[in-house]
């Protein structure tokens, strides 16, 4: 029990440097990007020189990336997430109001690609006919091939939703490692075994199947949603779905750094808690197994 | 019988003119229904950063407040001429420092708050706050010290500047008025909608203010419409795509490409305006302390250098090739377009490579072996930097690329996107040559005011003088300044032709074309007349109807 919970405080101090550590980064790298400096509103001829003054003294508040960071930290213990520069609204409600969309396009989309995979996997190693292998393989290569912006436009282009794009994305990736798996279990030779004693098909996937390929399935399911986030970011700005990957490509754009941070930290924190759960069920699985 | 006939004949004729009477009548007050409702569909291509009139410096809020402000006065966007809004009428001062403005009475704002001088004087000051810096608000700072407003009655105000505002009355056209008392502050408006709903990333939908004080010939309340959605779309791929499935109405400053193609399949609904006030241009760095070689700085300076690349580009072909011809070449820093002030006497650029080989000889270059070489050896190459996803300047920068070539000169095209861009141009200064464009709101040249004058950050070229650098620097900034402080309009013009001419002259802008306004409406949409100034589409949006769903 003391082991355990040793464990799992070492692991959200992992986490929690990560995150930190992550937000850091994206925050120098901001810093450091051309552009940062410049503020678009400067091109205004209106504007007259004390306005224009306003402006970059406003961009140079940011410009020790130290304090910057530090400041932030403060506030964020105090749930001040700062104000986006670009769209001048605060983060947190910037934040909170796109969640819901990338949630459901991003849960909408890893469910079909899972369910695509693991049925194209399974049927794969259920026939074995190399046939079918050939036609899943070039199918996913295809995919695996088509950049992620290109599957967004086609899915603007054929009116289908943003989530059918996102799980095209994902697919192939997962199937490969999918499709592996489950042939090297169904190749195991107590499994060829009770195939060839006539053991329902079922039976063989649930009880000698599952235990074994469980673990690194999970794992590859945390690692499915690091993709998905990524993919989210094109596939939201392309087919214009106000959620937290078009805010981050917007503030990309416009090199904005309060918003940028807070998103890097939110992706880390995502992928982090993603791959941290898939390990952690996949352990549960391994000892359930031994 | 022949009576009788006689008499069923005129009752029947009677009862056919009352059904025909009763059916116009049916009929005018079907369409009256069908008119005044309906929602019009088009897209902001940004969030809207404010819902603060006051605040706006982006188009996608600028669009809101065209939309929902009620301004005193308004230029109309079809005869450029200013009408009366809130102000029935108003008087400028001889001095120019002063508007009087007499307002309409028994108008209230949207929440049902009554509307009174006294919102004029709040709206004034809060505009004129200096902490508040905004574009409105500088355009109307000519000079230190406060506004003074004075109520007059819940009528009559007046306004006071501390010096002389050069086309004062139409600046008011970009103010639209607050209300002083209202609890809901800016979301209270005197403008034909306001704000009903904000979906952050998605949409603002706007809805019919019942409160708004316009009627039309007929006596029917304005607007027509009953409510417009904006949806937010980044990507005029996908804006395009739907205008074309028919879930958006409208489209402005539709790109060439895409007209010509929406052309091509439904003409009727494709709108192209004639040339905007819009500019494209090509400018050389011409700033002292900047990063460059020194021989580069020579060359830019030169005014025949740039005059000698002014004349090597072919301007026809920039319009024909890369607007498809829906564009104009520009003749110099106002655009025809602008009735008033453009000057005629401007003629057309010459495209002539020989004329500006003779101009570059003139300054000790040569041509060896194919190459241009300046009195010093030095190989003429500079790089033209634009920003990157802009088609139109990328192109445009291919171009000249290749007609600089013919008189030896080398160009590198590089695309930035925009911060970079803007930094290398307003800080770094470490750029040679950059295409951008200058997007014209103002018909008045003041709105240009700190494009022109040497010491300002705007001044692209080379800002921020302490002392203008060059004698016709000195002289432009002399006659604007001469143009800002009379309301004498003749002087004015005359002023600022002179402006004109000194730029044809000396070319720091190398003006390349005047861009037609394009845009595409949907054959829902009634009253529609697209014009050149923005917002090109839906300037009498109070107008506007579309059959209701």
């Amino acid at each position: 029990m003391r082991s355990l919970r040793k464990t799992i405080a070492g692991g959200a101090l992992t986490l929690l440097a990560t995150v930190l550590l992550g937000g850091l980064l994206s925050a120098t790298l901001v810093r450091m990007a051309p552009g940062f400096s410049a503020d678009e509103r400067e091109l205004d001829p209106h504007l007259n020189a004390q306005s224009v003054q306003a402006l970059r003294e406003a961009k140079q508040r940011d410009h020790n990336i130290v304090r910057f960071y530090f400041s932030y930290m403060n506030r964020a213990l105090h749930g001040d997430l700062g104000t986006s520069l670009a769209l001048g609204q605060p983060v947190r409600t910037l934040l909170r109001d796109r969640a819901p969309l990338t949630l459901r396009l991003l849960s909408t989309g890893l469910a079909l690609a899972w369910i695509l995979s693991l049925t194209l996997a399974l049927t794969s190693a259920w026939l074995r006919l190399s046939i079918f292998d050939a036609l899943t393989t070039i199918v996913s290569g295809t995919f695996l091939c088509i950049p992620a912006a290109v599957l967004a436009l086609l899915s603007v282009l054929w009116n289908v939703p943003g989530s059918l794009a996102i799980a095209l994305i994902v697919f192939p990736r997962s199937y490969r490692y999918a499709s592996n798996l489950l042939m090297k279990a169904y190749s195991r030779p107590h499994i060829v075994a009770a195939r060839s004693r006539g053991l329902g098909e079922a039976r063989i996937l649930f009880w000698h199947v599952v235990p074994v390929v469980a673990p690194q399935l999970l794992a590859v399911a945390g690692v499915s949603v690091s993709v998905a986030v990524g993919a989210a970011i094109p596939v939201e700005a392309l087919c214009g779905l106000p959620g937290i990957g078009q805010l981050a490509w917007q503030a990309a754009l416009a090199r904005d750094l309060p918003l940028l941070v807070n998103i890097t930290i939110l992706v880390t924190l995502v992928t982090l808690l993603a791959n941290s759960g898939a390990d952690a069920m996949g352990q549960v699985v391994r000892g359930e197994e031994a | 019988m022949k009576q009788h006939d006689r008499g069923s004949k005129q009752l029947a004729y009677r009862c056919g003119s009352a059904i025909a009477v009763a059916l116009i009548c049916l009929g005018s007050l079907l369409g009256q229904l069908s008119a005044q409702s309906g929602e019009l569909r088009f897209c902001l291509r940004a969030e809207p950063k404010t819902f603060n009139p006051l605040k706006v410096e982006e188009d996608s809020s600028g669009a809101i407040r065209y939309l929902t402000g009620g301004v005193l006065v308004r230029v109309n966007r079809q005869t450029q001429e200013l009408e009366p809004g809130l102000a029935q009428s108003w008087k400028v001062s001889k001095d120019g420092r002063q508007i009087s403005f007499r307002l309409r009475s028994g108008i209230s704002f949207s929440d049902g708050t009554p509307f009174t001088a006294e919102d004029v004087a709040f709206t004034v000051q809060q505009l004129m706050d200096p902490a508040l810096h905004s574009p409105t608000g500088d355009a109307f700072r000519s000079g230190t010290g406060n506004v003074e407003t004075k109520v007059i009655s819940p009528t009559q105000i007046s306004i006071r500047f501390p010096s002389q505002v050069a086309g004062l009355d139409r600046l008011f056209d970009q103010v639209a008025i607050l209300s002083q008392h209202s609890p809901k502050k800016e979301m209270a408006v005197l403008g034909p909608f306001m704000v009903a709903d904000y979906k952050p990333g998605s949409e603002v939908l706007l809805k019919r203010n019942p409160n708004y004080w316009k009627i039309d010939e007929q006596g029917r309340k304005l607007p027509y419409l009953d409510s417009i959605r904006l949806d937010i779309q980044p990507n005029r791929d996908v804006e395009m795509l739907r205008f074309k499935r028919g879930e958006l109405d409208l489209i402005n400053s539709l790109d060439s490409e895409y007209f010509d193609k929406l052309a091509a399949t439904s003409p009727q609904l494709a709108h192209d305006a004639g040339a905007s006030l819009d500019s494209e241009q090509l400018w050389f760095n011409e700033v002292a302390k900047s990063p460059i070689p020194g021989y580069k700085k020579n060359w830019f300076r030169s005014a025949n250098f740039r005059r000698a690349i002014s004349e090597a580009i072919n301007r026809e072909d920039l319009s024909r090739v890369v607007f498809r011809g829906h564009a104009q070449p520009a003749m110099g820093p106002f655009s025809p377009a602008n009735k008033f002030w453009f000057n005629p006497n401007l003629k057309p650029q010459t495209y002539s490579p020989d004329a500006a080989m003779k101009s570059l000889q003139s300054e000790g270059f040569r041509l060896e072996n194919g190459t241009l070489k300046d009195k010093d050896g030095n190989t003429v190459v500079f790089s033209i930097i634009t920003n990157a996803g802009n088609k139109s300047r990328e192109r445009m920068a291919v171009l000249i690329q290749d007609d600089l070539q013919k008189i030896g000169i080398h160009v590198n095209v590089v695309t930035l996107d925009f911060p970079s861009l803007i930094e290398r141009m307003t800080q770094s200064f470490d750029y040679e040559a950059i295409i951008l464009g200058l997007t014209n709101v103002d018909l008045d040249p003041n709105g240009e005011m700190n494009v022109w004058l040497s010491s300002s950050d705007s001044h692209q070229w080379n800002p921020q003088q302490k002392t203008p650098e060059t004698p016709w620097e000195a002289e432009i900034d002399r006659l604007m300044r001469a143009q800002a402080s009379t309301s004498d309009l003749k002087k004015r013009k005359e002023a600022f032709d002179r402006v004109q001419e000194i730029v044809v002259e000396q070319q720091p802008f190398i003006f390349l074309v005047n861009k037609n306004a394009l845009s595409a409406v949907s054959a829902n949409v009634h009253g529609a007349a697209p014009v050149i100034l923005s917002p090109q589409t839906f300037w009498n949006a109070e107008r506007l109807s579309v059959p209701a769903k």
